[in-house]
């Protein structure tokens, strides 16, 4: 078990490298300069700039000189917010986003496996036709209008009770997480209900399933021993892309509800060229992710034995 | 024969499915019984029924699209279709234990064998954790798995097929059921390993004391295990008889047929293979009459229209019986090779004493 985490820790240095390698490269290669603004900007002060961060080196330099603070886990400084470090721009805002994405996270996998076996258990009958109605509009809809329609919904029902049953936007309870947290994790939610449907439809039909129907054990014991954890497995193998589509997809989720995630400021970031907190904040989700998919290579393998013992 | 003695009698056993193309007859009106401490064997070409048939048994037909249309299935003398628990105990696990084709997948692939062995110990017999994981061990002891203790804290992909089924058996065997159902055994193993198996189950029959069902299409597992035999063909049993019967006294073309196509290693007994000639009938539809009579080498007009409900009875040590109109006090033949009641007096004495199992070779008629 231990080499198979440090195996995959190893990958993920790698894969991080190479993003970080992707990111720089291809940063230097798009048109436009981050430093032409509406301020007067004379030669002198462009030199001067340019030195401050390192844009007059070569660019092979530049690069070794990247990897290095990189490595030391300094990301720079911002462009275009005076002196401000892309390091404290993530250790403010990245907390925000994380907590969102995990609640988010949360809601879809639950929801995914719950929703999933109830359909498989009741299959070609009123709940799962129900639910699978919602699992299609789920999927269908992008989340900036499930985002927007949610919350235009919210606002009704605050009015219709006349108190605010939740806050419609904003941050700092964990009422306000709530309804975006739900709102992105829906389409991921809706995804893991019908991968857990089929999964759990081949389970029921399982040979070892008849076997435990044969040894008499009570339905409720064969459905958590023998169907739940074996038609999880699936689940839990997309749930590392899963934890990625649910980070980027906060983006937009973060923007409709006035939440100071890091979203926000990467996108910002992008149509200010600020080369710094773009090279920053991509590495820095990368590696995030990377990790998480790691994190959920390990539980897979805690739950089958097959991966765990290879 | 009397009802005393058979500890499963199953009575006009009728099952259906619900399909696309239609309603499936699968099993047509079966009828069996099995002693307590002897082997039956059910017999038959694929898609017969026997593991409809078996299955309908425990309860492990899903419902729907299955249905069991007719019939009963007495174990003790109390019915169990439909039941799970009779004197107040489960059935399933506890009073038949059962085991299947493909020992591959019929393990949970998430769980160690030892909790698995484990499981039908705690819920029937009501053991502690640890006291189940113990008699784990002891089960896979008793089924000669060689270092039982670490076995039991493995997992299915760790087994070989073999070892498998062993586990599988001592899942089966541990709350010491009466009746042990085996749907083809061996099927899923290699010679070797299916040479073991069926020794591990005589072995522990022999200690235990339980009855077995055994399915099989393989004549030589039968002549080799069966004390008793029903020979299934579309749905029904179309002969049922000892061991002997069956092979020496074989009353139902169709068992003449199934021995005609069993090859036999005697090089004495030289004889080509013959198989049987057609298909069985679509159960969609099955024939009013007999169900091989459009394969049956001496079928006669009566055989296509109406079921033989003629038995022959009485010849061998349990009755032997055969749904064949040939048995008919009017049929106008006795084709050779096939066993009929006139001749009971003459043929048995040639019989005693030899065994069918010993021997295992085709009588030739004179
Ligand atoms: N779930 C089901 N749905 C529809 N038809 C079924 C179902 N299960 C079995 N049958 C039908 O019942 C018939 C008998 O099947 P069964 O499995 O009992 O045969 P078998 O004698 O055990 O054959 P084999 O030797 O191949 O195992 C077959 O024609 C099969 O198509
Ligand atoms: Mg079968």
């Amino acid at each position: 078990m231990w080499s198979f985490i440090l195996k995959r820790l190893a990958q993920g240095v790698i894969t991080v490298w190479f993003i970080a390698t992707a990111t720089f490269f291809a940063m230097h290669n798009v048109p436009g300069d981050p430093l032409l603004n509406d301020r007067a900007m004379t030669a002198a002060i462009r030199a001067n700039v340019e030195a401050k961060y390192g844009l007059d080196k070569p660019l092979g330099e530049q690069y070794v000189i990247y990897l290095g603070n990189l490595v030391r886990g300094d990301f720079g400084i911002s462009f275009t917010q005076e002196n401000r470090e892309v390091n404290d721009i993530i250790r403010e805002h990245f907390p925000v986003s994380a907590t969102l994405g995990v609640l988010a996270v949360l809601f879809a996998a639950a929801g995914g496996v719950l929703w999933g076996a109830l359909t498989a258990l009741y299959r070609n009958r009123l709940p799962d036709y129900v639910i699978m109605f919602f699992v299609i509009l789920g999927i269908s809809v992008p989340s900036f209008v499930i985002a927007a329609v949610s919350q235009l919904a919210l606002v009704g029902v605050n009015a219709a009770l006349g108190v605010t049953l939740l806050p419609v936007a904003g941050w700092g309870t964990l009422w306000h997480m709530l309804l975006p947290a739900l709102v992105l994790g829906m389409g991921t939610m809706a995804y893991l209900t019908r991968l857990m449907r089929s999964s759990m439809l081949e389970v029921i039909s399982a040979d070892y399933v008849r076997t435990a129907k044969a040894k008499g054990l009570p339905a409720a014991r064969i459905f958590t021993k023998h169907q739940l954890r074996n038609a999880i497995l699936p689940v839990i193998t997309v749930l590392g892309p899963s934890i990625a589509a649910i980070t980027t997809g906060g983006f937009v989720v973060e923007l409709v509800f006035a939440i100071p995630g890091l979203g926000r400021y990467f996108v910002q970031a992008v149509q200010q060229l600020d080369y710094t907190v773009i090279m920053g904040t991509t590495v820095f989700y990368g590696a995030f992710l990377v990790f998480m998919v790691i994190v959920v290579d390990v539980l897979y393998g805690f739950i089958d034995p097959r991966v765990r013992m290879q | 024969m009397s009802e005393q003695k058979d500890l499963l009698v199953v009575e006009d056993l009728n099952v259906e499915f619900d399909t696309y193309g239609g309603v499936v007859q699968a099993v047509r009106g079966v009828d069996f019984r099995v002693a307590a401490g002897e082997t039956l064997a059910i017999v038959g070409e694929s898609g017969c029924g026997k593991s409809v048939t078996v299955q309908s048994i425990m309860g492990l037909i899903p419902m729907p699209p299955g249905r069991i249309t007719r019939g009963s299935a007495r174990l003790r003398g109390h019915e169990i279709l439909g039941q799970s628990r009779i004197d107040g105990r489960e059935i399933r696990g506890a009073q038949i234990g059962m085991i299947f084709q493909d020992p591959m997948t019929s393990l949970n692939p998430t769980m160690t064998i030892g909790d698995q062995i484990a499981e039908p110990l705690q819920v029937h017999r009501g053991l502690s954790r640890a006291d189940a994981a113990r008699e784990a061990i002891r089960l896979l002891e008793v089924t000669r798995i060689p270092e039982a203790a670490k076995r039991a804290k493995q997992y299915p992909f760790e087994f070989s097929g073999g070892m498998l089924q062993r586990a599988m058996i001592a899942m089966a065997i541990a709350c010491k059921p009466e009746i042990l159902i085996a749907d083809e055994p061996t099927t899923a193993l290699d010679v070797t390993i299916q040479a073991q198996i069926l020794d591990l189950l005589q072995e522990l029959q022999a200690e235990t004391g339980m009855a077995i069902v055994l399915i099989t299409h393989d004549l030589g597992v039968v002549a080799r295990m069966a004390d008793s035999v029903a020979v299934m063909y579309a749905g029904k049993v179309v002969e049922r008889g000892s061991v002997d019967d069956i092979f020496y006294r074989s009353a139902h073309p169709y068992t003449l047929g199934l021995r005609a196509a069993m090859p036999s290693n005697d090089p004495a007994l030289k004889q080509s293979l013959q198989p049987i000639e057609g298909s069985p009938p679509d159960l969609f539809a099955p024939p009013p009459g007999c169900g091989y009579a459009p394969r049956c080498p001496h079928a006669m007009v009566v055989c296509e229209s109406q079921p033989a409900e003629t038995p022959l009875a009485g010849t061998g040590a349990r009755d032997h019986a055969a749904h064949c109109w040939l048995h008919h006090d009017e049929s106008p033949m006795k084709p050779a090779g096939l066993f009929f009641r006139e001749s009971d007096a003459s043929r048995n004495e040639k019989f005693e004493g030899g065994s069918a199992v010993e021997e295992g070779r085709n009588e030739s008629r004179r």
